[in-house]
């Protein structure tokens, strides 16, 4: 078994998980600026649906997966029409704190709605690997590396060139003088937290065959997902996708040949320290801050 | 906290904020004397215990949220390792009671100043996200470092020698309460004292500040070692009133739960947090648990507090504070024609 290749692999999979949910917590903050701590309990409530539809109702796995995107993106509207726009005289620290008590909403509805026995969510590809020399690497794997690398190419994509992207990122840059040029940027917001739950269910069905899903099974997930932001700078898009995998590779060797009980603890030190020369991430600008 | 008042000397002492907090704590002192008496059950008087644990917390984090407006998702870390500390050096060093308290408000500090001399630089924002996992890494510790912790089988410990006299559980909790006022005097002072004046004035603009010559990273520091020092303090009181610490206890939702209680209570309110620990910790504990259908779910607690969170902030952002603030406005309508409205704007 190579033990360089191999592990590099295993971690372009987890990475691909990461990059998904911060994905979602990088477009939730550069448009409605609030900086999303739910969307592991979110991704984790969607997760848990597409669980429950498999297992309990038995459907085929991808019909259970269509029926989580409903769900995420019922609560994504949701969160954000009963919420998040009813916000504005609020501050920031207030919107980050109705983040965090949606954690616990979130958290403790989940056992109510879908039943408080743990389930198991199956490999999209049942079994398979492919060797590259001496490493091997699941199909499921690949698939979901791909799925990763896809997402995150499709969105760049309608970010640079299409209509929606542009409206986007004018949302990002100056919410009030992009709503002055026309842009619905009510609808912006909408569609970026429906996003933002899309991207973590998608994430919880990519990490569930390895974990059982439960209520918590996504707090890792989430903690790495708002360190890959830091890590990456929360000022472009592409940042925390690179964090990501910066933060799923360093954890993986680190847990092989470092520790492999502390293999995460040193790395969130090793983040903690980073950000004493480099505060703003790695692509990051000086933040200014207007009077 | 507020007794008709017989004659305008006595209510002028009555004012006095340090004086309200010891009459406060004489109230509660007695308690443990109502629950032997059998008229309260002995449980209550534990939960009651621990919404003044909590109120330790929640009064610091109250500092640090509702003067320099930064969220702290470490509390149950920082509790938790003074539990432990305080577990240790009575169990282990088999030292004394005050030191074990020392530590319990020293190391906590110490890392928490590291943690915030690191994060605060940036934007407010990253101190959550810094406390997220230096939580995340103590609570790994709390599992793993057998010989500190006795990693998941728990530790255990016992009621204290305070001053040569074996406490009990009633000791414990007049302990406890003597912590709360001395942690309460303190924070009235502070918040009055030239820490005070900074924050206030941090607060309605940290650039207007800045330009007048306040470190902001100082006080937003300050604030933030005095809140991990009062979580290292809760904590070891936490372990002293149970005599035993889990490390599961220390998770995320306990630290979420604080910033319920602060929120609840509403922001820059010592009396308000108070209440806002009670209805956090006591109603699930004391009402939901005993409702029919309802209250045999899991997950009620988080429900109950998350949705707390959310409603306050929408509808009601001076929290129990700003409650009680229009009920005083509503009992004087009727001498002033002052409406509630008119207040609350002002207030605004």
């Amino acid at each position: 078994m190579d033990m360089i290749l191999q592990p590099f692999m295993r971690s372009l999979e987890t990475g691909s998980v990461y990059a998904l949910a911060a994905l979602g917590i990088i477009i939730v903050w550069r448009t409605s600026l609030v900086m999303h701590f739910a969307q592991g309990s979110m991704g984790m409530f969607g997760a848990t649906a597409v669980a429950f539809v498999f297992n309990r109702a038995g459907a085929p796995l991808w019909i259970s997966v269509l029926a989580g995107v409903g769900v995420a993106v019922f609560l994504g509207f949701g969160v954000d029409f009963a919420i998040i726009r009813r916000l504005k005289r609020a501050t920031a620290v207030g919107k980050e704190i109705i983040t965090l008590g949606l954690i616990m909403v979130f958290l403790g509805l989940a056992p109510i709605i879908f039943g408080t026995d743990p389930m198991l969510l199956p490999r999209f590809i049942k079994s398979g690997d492919l060797n590259i020399g001496s490493a091997a690497i699941s199909y499921n794997g690949i698939l979901n590396i791909a799925i990763g690398v896809a997402v995150a190419a499709v969105l760049f994509l309608v970010l640079q060139k299409t209509k929606i992207g542009l409206a986007i990122r004018a949302t990002a840059s100056n919410e009030s003088t992009a709503r002055l040029m026309g842009i619905p940027t009510r609808s912006v917001t909408l569609f970026a937290w429906a996003l933002a739950g899309v991207l973590g269910m998608l994430a919880g069905v990519m990490i569930a065959p390895s974990v059982t899903v439960t209520p918590t099974f996504m707090n890792t997930v989430q903690v790495s997902a708002l360190f890959a932001c830091v890590l990456g700078g929360f000022q472009t898009f592409y940042g925390p996708v690179i964090g990501a995998y910066i933060i799923a590779v360093a954890s993986n060797f680190l847990k092989l040949y470092v520790s492999s009980v502390w293999g995460d603890q040193l790395m969130y030190v090793m983040i903690l320290v980073f950000l004493l020369f480099r505060p703003n991430g790695l692509i990051g600008r000086t933040y200014m801050q207007k009077v | 906290m507020n007794p008709t008042l017989k004659n305008i000397q006595a209510g002028a002492i009555l004012k006095n904020a340090h004086v309200q907090f010891i009459i406060f704590g004489v109230i509660l002192c007695f308690l443990p004397a109502i629950a032997a008496s059998g008229a309260m059950k002995s449980s209550t008087l534990s939960t009651l215990a621990f919404v003044l644990i909590y109120s330790i917390v929640s009064i610091g984090l109250n500092l640090l949220l509702g003067y320099s407006g930064l969220v702290s998702l470490g509390t149950a870390g920082f509790m938790g390792l003074g539990a432990y500390l305080a577990a240790y050096f009575v169990e282990n060093l088999n030292l004394s009671f005050w030191l074990a308290i020392l530590a319990a408000l020293v190391v906590p500090t110490i890392i928490g100043v590291g943690v915030g001399i690191v994060s605060l630089r940036v934007r407010s924002i990253y101190l959550a996200i810094a406390t997220l996992c230096i939580s995340e890494i103590l609570l790994k510790t709390f599992e793993q470092l057998e010989w500190f912790t006795n990693g998941t089988a728990g530790k255990q410990s016992h009621f204290p020698v305070i001053f040569g006299v074996q406490t009990d559980r009633a000791g414990m909790f007049i302990v406890i309460v003597v912590a709360l006022v001395l942690i309460m005097m303190l924070t009235h002072n502070v918040v009055h004292g030239q820490l005070g004046r900074a924050l206030h004035a941090m607060r309605s603009s940290e650039v207007a500040a800045q330009a007048m010559g306040v470190n902001i990273l100082k006080y937003k520091l300050v604030a933030f070692a005095l809140a991990t020092m009062y979580a290292g303090l809760a904590g070891a009181l936490y372990l002293f009133f149970l005599k035993s610490s889990y490390p599961s206890t220390w998770n995320l939702f306990l630290s979420l739960n604080v910033i319920a209680m602060v929120v609840v209570g509403g922001l820059r309110s010592i009396f308000g947090t108070i209440a806002g620990c009670f209805i956090i910790v006591a109603i699930p504990e004391l009402v939901l648990k005993k409702l029919p259908v309802i209250g045999d779910i899991n997950g009620l607690p988080y429900i109950f507090s998350g949705v707390l969170i959310v409603v306050v902030i929408m509808f009601f952002p001076q929290g129990l504070k700003g409650l009680a603030d229009l009920i005083v406005v509503a009992f004087r309508r009727k001498g002033k024609k002052q409406t509630a409205d008119e207040l609350v704007k002002s207030a605004d």
